[in-house]
């Protein structure tokens, strides 16, 4: 029974194609599977991991949020500034950074959802405001002053090879894995980037919902921007500038439905992984890593290509007689 | 096809109805807003009236408009192109290896590279048309894809040695401030402005836009029209890489930034300002160009203002959410004053 489970889950394909990867890039370079090389491999999904869900949410509800990257990156300059320059606490600069996150995801929402003008558009301006905020703040200079516990998270592993790093991962997947199967504001998301005039008919309140989806995607571009603190040790101004490729790969990879409503957290998991992987890989075999970003294209354009056939397949199976 | 030149007509003369509603314009307050600021940096800087700053702003000027073109060509079909930036240094690193690399002369290498723009923006729109997938994803595919593809085959090495010509080109001044890109630029517009009001092939990616079911009842191929959209659009971001060239004097992978972001806000900022509908099927290229020449002149003024660099893109970014927020509120006051 569990195993036909699994057959029928729709990232069944997605995890077999990673079990090969893994195995047969195992078999060819042993060193892909040293603890060294696993800990790097799980550092990289942790973090990337946070800014698909990020994205994830707001493909969701069937927008899109090119101001992820940005707001991590604010975040990110914030958080090691305070620690750098004002001294502040961990603790305290940790909540000083969710905070901003949480007012920038806010800021989108609200705008987003009072004026009906497109995500995209919105995105991308507040992207530039974000962007521009932290480069007039750093003067594109990083901070370097990171506090020493948060160097050592960033570096630090437990029970053998588990980097630290994917607690916070970790805490984030199943919350919002909670978030969207098992409580109704997430079941509302799920409506909303199906059909938000079905949604607002059946007494979903339409506005507050993506407000609360575009805080919430704020919220984890914020984690996600202090991991990456934490993994490089300082504060760079350019943290967030690669995200926007990355943040659509893996859920789409993952088998998102771009036009909302269907995302799948285990699917955006395996999603990060493939990626994950293949970034390693190439570097490995020491094939150029400039080949790395073809190669995400590939992806995307790919998963598209499958995505698409799968919708073909389920609309002339649902045909009626 | 007559239907759908029909319709769209009849909406244009609806619009211009009144006089009055020519001041409620984009192009009219794009105009406005060029004037007030341009009088304003004129009193509170030195060097804003200067000649060589006048010189510096129109050929900045010159290559925002050519961007904001390769974006709007595409908008017209409600679909956006956010591999502009990738295609137009992937062409013009292609132009730079013909030269360095190939020993081709200048005009062939111009000519290759343009055909090359061409080229990756219709395979963008050959993707859209047969997958149906939103252009958004295939375009964000695609901008990592030839963006990766440019940087792998030029290992990130720029193109110093090109003909001086083209240098010169890009220095070249008329009447002592005016720049020959300038020029360039106004002819691609007048161009457009005859594409989309003289020809079929014009009108029919207007109708395309506006309806594509409509449009495909009335004869209009929509595929082929949507095909040609985004080669169009490739074609035009091509041809600002070059002119951006000119003013550099190499062809430099960075030069669009990663994967060609840095081309995004200025490449949506202008066609936005100008009023092009995101939806398709509505244009204007004197609101494009307007909202290029707003966008330059707002970074030339601040950046005179002795604002820092970094902040100005924050202004910038506030000043596309300030534009589509008032927008909307000239729109509900629109409607209401008809209503009431």
């Amino acid at each position: 029974m569990p195993l036909q489970k699994l057959l029928k889950a729709e990232w069944s394909g997605l995890l077999l194609v990673v079990t090969l990867a893994i195995i047969l890039i195992g078999y060819l370079k042993p060193s892909f599977l040293t603890p060294f090389n696993i800990q790097i491999l799980l550092a990289a999904i942790s973090v990337n991991m946070v800014i698909a869900l990020a994205q994830m949410l707001i493909v969701g509800i069937g927008q899109m949020n090119l101001s992820v990257g940005a707001i991590g990156g604010l975040v990110a300059i914030s958080f090691a500034g305070l620690m750098d320059v004002f001294q502040l606490p961990i603790p305290l600069a940790v909540l000083v950074g969710l905070l901003i996150g949480l007012a920038a995801g806010l800021f989108n929402g609200v705008i987003i959802a009072f004026t009906g003008i497109s995500a995209f558009i919105i995105t991308l301006a507040s992207l530039s405001v974000f962007k521009g905020i932290n480069l007039g703040i750093t003067e594109a200079q990083p901070f370097y002053g990171v506090a020493e516990s948060v160097k050592s998270f960033g570096n630090s592993s437990f029970i053998g090879t588990l980097p630290l790093l994917i607690l916070p991962a970790l805490l984030a997947l199943i919350g919002v894995w909670f978030l969207l199967n098992r409580m109704r504001f997430g079941r509302h998301v799920l409506a909303v980037g199906a059909s938000p005039t079905a949604a607002g008919l059946v007494g979903i309140s339409v506005r507050n919902i993506v407000i609360g989806t575009h805080a919430l995607s704020g919220l984890l571009a914020a984690v996600a921007g202090m991991m990456v603190v934490a993994r490089l040790q300082i504060g760079q101004p350019t943290i967030g500038d690669d995200w926007l490729i990355l943040s659509f790969a893996a859920p789409v990879i993952g088998g998102a439905v771009l036009a909302g409503g269907h995302v799948n957290v285990i699917g955006t998991l395996l999603g990060v992984t493939t990626i994950a992987i293949i970034t390693q890989a190439l570097v490995l075999f020491e094939i150029d890593p400039f080949i790395v970003q073809i190669f995400l294209g590939l992806l995307i354009l790919w998963a598209v290509g499958i995505n698409r056939l799968r919708d073909l397949r389920l609309t002339l199976f649902s045909k009626p007689a | 096809m007559a239907s759908a030149q029909e319709s769209s007509l009849s909406t244009n003369s609806r619009d211009r109805s009144s006089i009055r509603n020519f001041f409620f314009s984009n192009e009219f307050g794009l105009l406005f807003l060029i004037l007030v600021f341009a009088t304003i940096f004129a009193l509170l800087t030195t060097g804003f009236t200067s000649r060589f700053n006048l010189y510096a702003l129109g050929r900045n000027i010159s290559i925002d408009v050519v961007i904001g073109f390769s974006m709007m060509v595409v908008i017209v079909t409600g679909g956006l192109n956010l591999s502009v930036g990738s295609i137009g240094v992937s062409a013009v690193m292609f132009g730079g290896w013909l030269i360095e690399g190939m020993g081709s002369n200048l005009p062939i290498a111009l000519i290759l590279l343009l055909l090359g723009g061409g080229l990756l923006g219709a395979v963008n729109g050959v993707m859209v048309v047969r997958t149906g997938v939103h252009s958004f994803i295939i375009t964000l595919a695609t901008m990592s894809v030839y963006f990766g593809l440019m940087i792998w085959l030029t290992q990130a090495e720029a193109f110093r040695n090109l003909p001086p010509e083209v240098a010169t080109f890009g220095r070249t001044k008329i009447y002592g401030y005016l720049s020959p890109l300038l020029l360039i630029s106004l002819g691609v517009a007048i161009m457009l402005a005859v594409l989309y009001r003289y020809t079929s092939l014009g009108r029919n990616m207007l109708a395309a836009g506006a309806n594509p079911t409509a449009a495909e009842l009335s004869g209009v191929n929509v595929k082929r029209t949507f095909i040609l959209c985004h080669a169009l659009s490739g074609l035009l971001a091509a041809l600002a890489a070059t002119m951006l060239t000119c003013r550099t004097g190499a062809a430099i992978p960075s030069m669009t930034g990663h994967i060609g972001q840095d081309w995004l806000l200025p490449a949506f900022l202008a066609p936005v300002l100008g009023g092009t509908l995101l939806s398709g099927g509505k244009v204007s290229v004197l609101g494009t160009f307007f909202g290029a020449v707003l966008v330059s002149l707002l970074t030339n003024g601040l950046l005179l203002l002795q604002v820092s660099e970094f902040w100005v893109q924050a202004v910038l970014g506030a000043l596309l959410l300030s534009a589509v927020l008032l927008e909307k509120l000239r729109n509900v006051v629109l409607l209401q004053n008809r209503f009431i």
